[in-house]
């Protein structure tokens, strides 16, 4: 049985879990959807009630009833790189794709559906709440009077994109920023806004969650920081990602919102106040993995492949790996 | 008009520098002129940051 990647050839954070594959002997067809008809090739027959799919990529030849599991880790847009690319042939590809393993018994990290909906930051922030996660205040809105209302009963705020997307066109990026006590909330109302309360950190907390088993990574916040500088992505610190203890009731709320939100892998992003409660500010479906891992030794893309080859759970001599990694 | 989360944008940093490796389709990985797998290099992928959480991608909202 077979483990199908889908991904750019350039991603070398999916390079670190082939390399464990490999060395379990379990069979891998690694391919990027932008690739059809230029390279990636399928096939699907339905006939006589019964369904016979192939997948075909690098000289592999994988049938998709052989699939144990498919990893959507950072697939292209489906025939993005085909000799004569456009948005009907990409819809053609991916329904033709994604519609036929739809189909297979293979597990999935994650299921499109599931990763669609979980993209919704607003939707995580509700579920957060509803598993028990405590979530600074948080206000959507197009209504400039809300807003200013909001910063009156929680004058330190932070803004963020509502979606996690940044603008294109030019490329530009939008961090996690403190809003001034003082300032204009009139463009509210050109745009959704996000404003929160901003958590006056002493950490950073990056909890990547594969299957049931919990692996986190805590950066210090120096007690000299810039209070401005919110967004640990941009931050200037210099302070190391450590290996962290995941505290029972976080472990707890998380393993329900992966359940809820039928998601294998999550990326939980918290920030831990003074006081160490955790404060969950997001959950990225496909988070990046690989700077944890380089900087603290946690064994995430081993569990990873382990997570990606195991049988199905439904067959015999299937172990319950449930637990919280901490080394 | 520009909506207000605008108002906190800055340009996007791209990674100009080319990465010192290549993709192998017969391994399925990429590796590093002299062979070794890029991956299992941990000081070079540190370096690079290509592993990292980052924002402003072109393609992909999770990071």
């Amino acid at each position: 049985m077979t483990v199908l990647i889908l991904t750019g050839e350039e991603d070398v954070t999916a390079d670190m879990v082939v390399v464990h594959l490999n060395a379990s002997a379990v069979p891998v067809v690694r391919l990027d959807p932008a690739d059809l008809t230029a390279g990636v090739a399928l096939s699907g027959e339905y006939v006589h009630g019964s369904f016979e799919g192939h997948l075909s990529a690098g000289g592999r030849l994988v049938s998709v009833s052989g699939l144990r599991s498919v990893w959507v880790r950072r697939p292209g847009l489906p025939a993005a790189r085909a000799a004569q690319p456009s948005a009907w042939l990409t819809e053609e590809a991916s329904q033709a794709l994604y519609g036929m393993l739809r189909g297979c018994g293979a597990r999935w990290m994650n299921h499109p559906d599931a990763a669609r909906r979980a993209r919704h930051k607003p939707w995580q922030l509700r579920l957060a709440q509803r598993c028990g996660l405590p979530v600074p205040a948080t206000l959507i809105t197009t209504f400039p009077q809300a807003a200013r209302e909001f910063a009156e009963r929680f004058p330190d705020l932070v803004v963020k994109p509502v979606s996690g997307a940044h603008p294109q066109e030019p490329p530009r990026a939008v961090p996690t920023s403190r809003v001034a006590p003082d300032t204009d909330f009139a463009a509210v109302a050109y745009g959704p806004t996000l404003l929160q309360r901003r958590i006056a950190k002493r950490a950073d907390v990056r909890l990547t969650a594969v299957g049931e088993t919990l692996l986190a990574a805590r950066k210090a916040t120096p007690a000299d920081a810039d209070p401005d500088e919110v967004d640990v992505r941009f931050a200037s610190s210099e302070a190391p990602w450590l290996p962290a203890e995941v505290p029972p009731r976080v472990a707890r709320a998380v393993r329900g919102y992966l359940r809820d939100a039928e998601l294998t892998y999550g990326a939980f992003d918290f920030a831990e106040d003074v006081d160490g409660t955790w404060w969950f500010l997001e959950c990225n479906q496909s988070g990046q993995f690989g700077f944890v891992e380089v900087e603290t030794g946690l064994p995430i893309a081993r569990t990873i492949a382990g997570w990606l080859a195991r049988p199905d759970p439904e067959e015999p001599g299937q172990v319950d790996d449930r637990r919280t990694v901490a080394p | 008009m520009q909506p207000f989360a605008l108002n906190y944008a800055r340009p996007a940093v791209e990674r100009e520098a080319a990465t010192p490796y290549v993709y192998d389709s017969g391994l399925q990985l990429n590796v590093l002129l002299d062979g070794r797998i890029a991956a299992s290099d941990h000081a070079l992928l540190r370096e690079l940051g290509t592993t990292t959480s980052t924002a402003g991608s072109k393609t992909h909202f999770d990071d």
